[in-house]
């Protein structure tokens, strides 16, 4: 009716949808299960919860991509504002990476904790920073090379050339992720063995953790390039992908360079006096 | 007027929904408004009753009613947390935000509104985490700054506070997504011609607010995180006897919870601008100065946050450090309240509720911004640290002013918000009631914790009966107020009067007073022209 | 419970707040180390450090009281001539460049005249110059232990009285069954640690306060100029009976303390050995959360 044509904004205002509110009970039943687990409970309501937020996910995405691959809904402006929220959500996971470099320098540096204590502990068998982690440090950085290449691919309308350094940018970081897990396998410290692996596990853990994301995020990316969802013009998902994968990699750098580098050199014994 | 009659024809053809799925389902920005300021209620409610316990156990000295101490603290623990994280934060910035953002930017809804609703409805989630953390194991009573050790699993065993903590795990999320949204929103969607410098004071607030949001929450997180693991896998971030060290729980939560007292009283800075603007008849006076306070006292925010740890033994120049940069928010804050002044100065102004609120405001936020500068000093601190007087400061400017503010807004905008004109009378009567009982409540106590009386006990030395009993009974008065209020609210929206599209007169020249009241459920279909109008509806002065 | 209670609720100041404000500036106080009844000021000072602090905040409060009285005055102002009613037409006035200069300048001038005696007084308080004798406090859940390394190195805990124990004339939920002891004019260095939570030992008559954390030791002092008994509370939230561990010091003449000293050297080493008694609260959930 009249309505249609009188609208004039840009905006891409959705439809009533049920995912928001599948996804608040998936939150609410894995707080709650995972505070049964934590207390000696069975691990399944937490695993129902978990499956229920793949389910929203799942859903909610798929919403999303059937709206770009819609023409109309993802205007351009529309896609700047894409743009700027995930940019805004990175920003925030900066953020909560911030609190674990705070929890480790607070630790590891009397200056700031003001009690003499050695960094890093006595007893703490070292993961050497010339090992595995250089190696993943490697991997990382000629990830972040291959998802460029796959992007300037995109761009040049290459498809079968973008799905090809996509598919590799995603399995390198699977192999990350496997050589992170051998790491924590050959370990000597549990989490439980005092201050050292607790902030060692919690930023690695977590980045790890941003690393499986990544890694899931770029191969749907892959998958969805082979359906020929992108266009040189119009791959805000490859995008915000590429930046989420740019910024695991800088955790990673600062990662390698605090905690294995810094945190387990002679230099934390000096500053403990 | 065109807009009214399209926006009519609108609403009755197209997809609006019906039934509880136009709310379950919601991507309507003035619904999930709605059901934020519903849920500020409801957490108003529970909060207030939390506080009325323990105003009504500190009537006299002695055990009035609570013989178990730890439910004593758990009710401090749930009332700090209902009142930040279920009412101030809900109110102000998912309630008005939300509905107003839009409207007063020229856009027709949020940046993003299906995550707009999960913002909102994980935020009931949380809540119900947090009532069910006071109900079980003798629920978590560690304050709302949790504290470990004493939040640790050896001094509180139980689930609560990991209930405690998983609720926060929520409402954080709720408030990043939101953030996320408003800042996505307002830089991304403001109609052509509606520059940073021409947009109304309200959206600069949010703006503000959504980044300390986006910045600080996930601070909290971290720390949260930290706190679960150190309670449940044996972690030691906290534990001394693992090498790690309590105060950096303290750090990081006051990294986070330093800004978030901004959080709260930057969207207040924001009502009260356009209320006082509005009812002055004239516009906001140094309104660059005004945006760009508000940004120096978020971006200061950041760098304060040890001064809420003056006594955990820090060496001196960290103290004196933290004492000079606490003491720089004052300059902004006072350039807030001058040009308040100076915007009133010279006006034509009308006393209708919301100006007598956002007046009360004025004058009460300068109250307790006053004894911030006290506290400020870490020299002064050691005699005031963790009294009442600490209590005393932080209700005037968040709980009195905050509120002050959320009244104030619900007056100016309720008429936008249902269409109905409020009883004025009655309006009044619960600013007199409320103005009256927050003073009675707080200023006494400015005298108990100067006398030397802490924070957080159930029972207290006699010497300090008569001050405390006279705080109860400004307590009850503001209760009254309260009650007075949802007696306000039933009767505006039962009342048979409606109110115009610009009810307030030309004063009122931001954007939401262009569309109709009720706003239609679809607003801003065509972008709105600004600056092109004779009287530049919808904006600042151009500098 | 309620017979403890040795207090006239019937008195009533009567007088505005804002002027009562400025009396409790202008009170000189009540000569107790404890609080008293309808108290609007700081418990008299005992320490030099307190002294400091009670003038440091009497020019914040002067200056504070002139800020809020010219807001209010401006206000008032503001209501009786700028109402609809009296301007009807309201000024198109929004710059005034001078305006916003000097109130942005004045705040910072008025910081400017405060930081100084701030740093002053932080500096001040510190680190005592040249202490005399140590004392460790360390605290519990929920009672406080003293130890005396230069007096003989004795030790004893300090536990509330509770009040159905409590005599006519004992001060409700301050008294304790063994009292700090601490010579006059003696300067003292406090160090302090906990051994389960957070804690925090307070007096406010000597313008001390300090978080007892677990795994730190953190240092403060003292110089109390006057004898006397002298009362604090806890103040960090430290659990269950959070408010019920108070802090009792009783202020003696060098000699008494060396008397007393040497006494309780002998008293608390036989104590010693005896177990420990713990001070049962009316809370059923002291035992529960323990």
């Amino acid at each position: 009716m009249a309505n249609e044509a009188a609208k004039t904004h840009p905006w891409h205002v959705p439809e009533p949808s049920p995912w928001p509110i599948i996804g608040t009970i998936a939150g609410f039943i894995m707080a709650v299960g995972g505070i049964w687990f934590m207390h000696d409970g069975p691990i399944y309501l937490f695993g129902v919860g978990v499956l229920i937020l793949i389910y929203t996910f799942y859903g909610w995405w798929r919403q999303v991509v059937l709206e770009a691959n819609t023409a109309g809904a993802h205007s351009e402006q529309v896609k700047i504002g894409l743009r700027y929220g995930f940019i805004f959500f990175i920003v925030s996971e900066i953020m909560f990476f911030f609190a674990f470099f705070w929890a480790f320098f607070h630790s590891s540096l009397p200056i700031l904790n003001n009690v003499a204590q050695a960094w890093p502990p006595e007893g703490i068998e070292l993961i050497p920073a010339s090992g595995v982690p250089l190696l993943n440090t490697l991997i990382l950085l000629s990830s972040s090379a291959t998802v460029t290449v796959a992007h300037h691919a995109i761009l040049d309308d290459n498809r079968s050339k973008a799905i090809m350094w996509t598919w590799i940018t995603a399995i390198l970081g699977a192999v990350f992720l496997f050589f992170q897990a051998e790491e924590y396998i050959d370990a000597t410290f549990k989490l439980s063995d005092g201050i050292y692996p607790s902030t060692f596990y919690l930023a690695t853990g977590f980045h790890g953790f941003h690393v499986f994301v990544g890694t899931c995020f770029l191969a749907v990316c892959a998958m969805r390039l082979q359906k020929g969802h992108f266009k040189p013009d119009h791959h805000i998902g490859f995008e915000a992908a590429a930046w989420y994968w740019h910024f695991v990699d800088v955790v990673w750098i600062f990662l390698f360079v605090n905690v294995y580098i810094w945190g387990s050199s002679s230099f934390g014994h000096v500053a403990a006096g | 007027m065109s807009e009214t009659a399209h926006a009519d024809a609108h609403e009755h053809h197209d997809h609006r929904p019906t039934g509880w799925k136009r709310w379950v389902y919601s991507t309507n920005h003035k619904d999930i408004g709605t059901m934020y300021l519903a849920l500020a209620m409801i957490g108003a409610i529970v909060g207030t009753a939390a506080s009325m316990a323990i105003r009504v156990e500190l009537h006299e000295p002695g055990v009035q009613f609570i013989t178990d101490f730890q439910f004593y603290n758990v009710l401090v623990t749930a009332h700090g947390f209902i009142m930040v994280f279920f009412v101030v934060m809900p109110a102000l910035i998912g309630g008005f935000g939300n509905w107003f953002i839009p409207l007063m930017i020229g856009t027709p809804d949020m940046a993003f509104p299906r995550m707009n609703n999960i913002s909102f409805w994980l935020l009931p989630a949380a809540l119900i985490l947090l009532v069910i953390a006071g109900l079980i194991d003798g629920g978590p009573g560690t304050g709302w700054t949790v504290y470990p050790p004493l939040a640790n699993a050896d001094f509180h065993p139980g689930m609560a506070v990991d209930f405690g903590i998983l609720s926060l795990h929520l409402a954080g999320a709720s408030s990043i997504l939101g953030a996320i949204n408003f800042i996505t929103t307002i830089v991304n969607m403001r109609a052509p011609g509606m520059t940073f410098h021409r947009m109304p004071l309200f959206i600069w607030a949010m703006l503000l607010t959504a980044i300390l949001l986006l910045l600080a929450i996930p601070v909290l997180a971290g720390a949260l995180t930290m706190l679960l693991t150190d309670r449940n896998f044996d972690t030691a971030f906290f534990s001394p006897a693992g090498g790690g060290d309590p105060l950096l729980w303290q750090h990081l939560f006051w990294f986070f919870g330093h800004p978030e007292v901004y959080i709260m009283i930057i969207p207040a800075f924001g009502v009260i601008s356009e209320i006082v603007s509005t009812f002055s008849k004239k516009p906001i006076f140094g309104y660059l100065g005004m945006a760009y306070a508000m940004a120096a006292i978020g971006v200061v925010g950041f760098i304060v946050w040890a001064h809420h740890m003056y006594t955990v033994g820090f060496n001196v120049e960290t103290r004196a450090y933290f004492t000079l940069a606490t003491m720089v928010i004052a300059v902004p804050t006072g350039v807030k309240i001058f040009s308040w002044l100076a915007t009133m100065w010279g006006g034509s102004i009308k006393f209708d509720t919301p100006m007598l609120f956002a007046m009360g405001f004025i004058f009460l936020f300068v109250v307790g911004g006053v004894t911030g500068v006290t506290l400020a000093n870490a020299g002064a601190d050691q005699a005031f640290h963790d009294t009442y007087f600490v209590v005393a400061h932080f209700h005037y400017v968040l709980s009195v002013a905050a509120i002050f503010a959320m009244y104030a807004g619900f007056y100016y905008w309720i008429g936008k918000m249902s269409g109905k004109q409020y009883p004025e009378g009655m309006a009044r009567l619960q600013f007199w009631v409320t103005f009256i009982g927050v003073n009675i409540l707080f200023f006494p106590q400015h005298f108990a914790g100067m006398a030397g009386m802490p924070r957080r006990i159930p029972d207290y030395p006699d010497a300090y009966a008569g001050w405390n009993m006279i705080s109860s009974w400004g307590a009850y008065i503001t209760a009254v107020g309260a009650i007075l209020f949802f007696v306000v609210l039933w009767k505006t929206l039962t009342s048979k009067e409606t109110v115009a599209a610009n009810q307030w007169g030309t004063g009122a020249n931001t954007l939401e007073w262009t569309v109709a009241s009720p706003a239609p459920f679809h607003t801003h279909e065509q972008t709105p022209a600004i600056g092109t109008q004779p009287a530049a509806i919808g904006t600042q002065p151009a500098e | 419970m309620q017979n403890s209670r040795r207090i006239i609720l019937g008195y009533n100041s009567g007088v505005a707040f804002l002027i009562t404000a400025f009396a409790a500036f202008m009170a000189s106080g009540a000569n107790a180390a404890e609080p008293i009844p309808w108290q609007m000021n700081f418990q008299p000072a005992a320490t030099p450090v307190m002294e400091k602090i009670i003038d440091f905040h009497n020019l914040l409060l002067t200056i504070q009281v002139g800020i809020v009285v010219l807001v209010l005055g401006l206000m008032l102002y503001i209501i009786i001539k700028f109402n609809s009613k009296s301007n009807p037409e309201p000024s198109k006035t929004t710059h005034n460049t001078p305006l916003e200069v000097i109130w942005t300048v004045i705040p910072i001038v008025i910081l400017i005249v405060l930081a100084v005696p701030s740093m002053k007084l932080l500096f001040f308080m510190d680190k005592a110059p040249n202490p005399e004798m140590t004392l460790k406090i360390t605290g519990h859940q929920w009672y406080w232990s003293y130890q005396y390394p230069d007096n003989g190195d004795f030790e004893f805990d300090s536990n509330i009285i509770p009040d159905d124990e409590i005599k006519p004339g004992q001060r409700r939920l301050l008294e304790v069954d063994n009292q700090v002891v601490l010579p006059v004019n003696t300067e003292i260095r406090l160090l302090m640690t906990s051994e389960d939570v957070i804690h925090n030992w307070a007096i406010p008559a000597f313008g001390v306060k300090m978080d007892t954390v677990p795994g730190r030791t953190n240092e403060s002092w003292i110089k109390v100029t006057k004898p006397g008994t002298y009362y604090g509370q806890c103040s960090e939230l430290c659990g269950v009976n959070h408010g019920f561990m108070p802090v009792a010091v009783k202020v003696v003449s060098k000699d008494e303390f060396k008397k007393w000293a040497a006494e309780a050297k002998k008293e608390f080493a036989k104590a010693k050995n005896t177990p420990v008694k713990v001070v049962k609260m009316k809370s059923p959930a002291q035992a529960q959360l323990r």
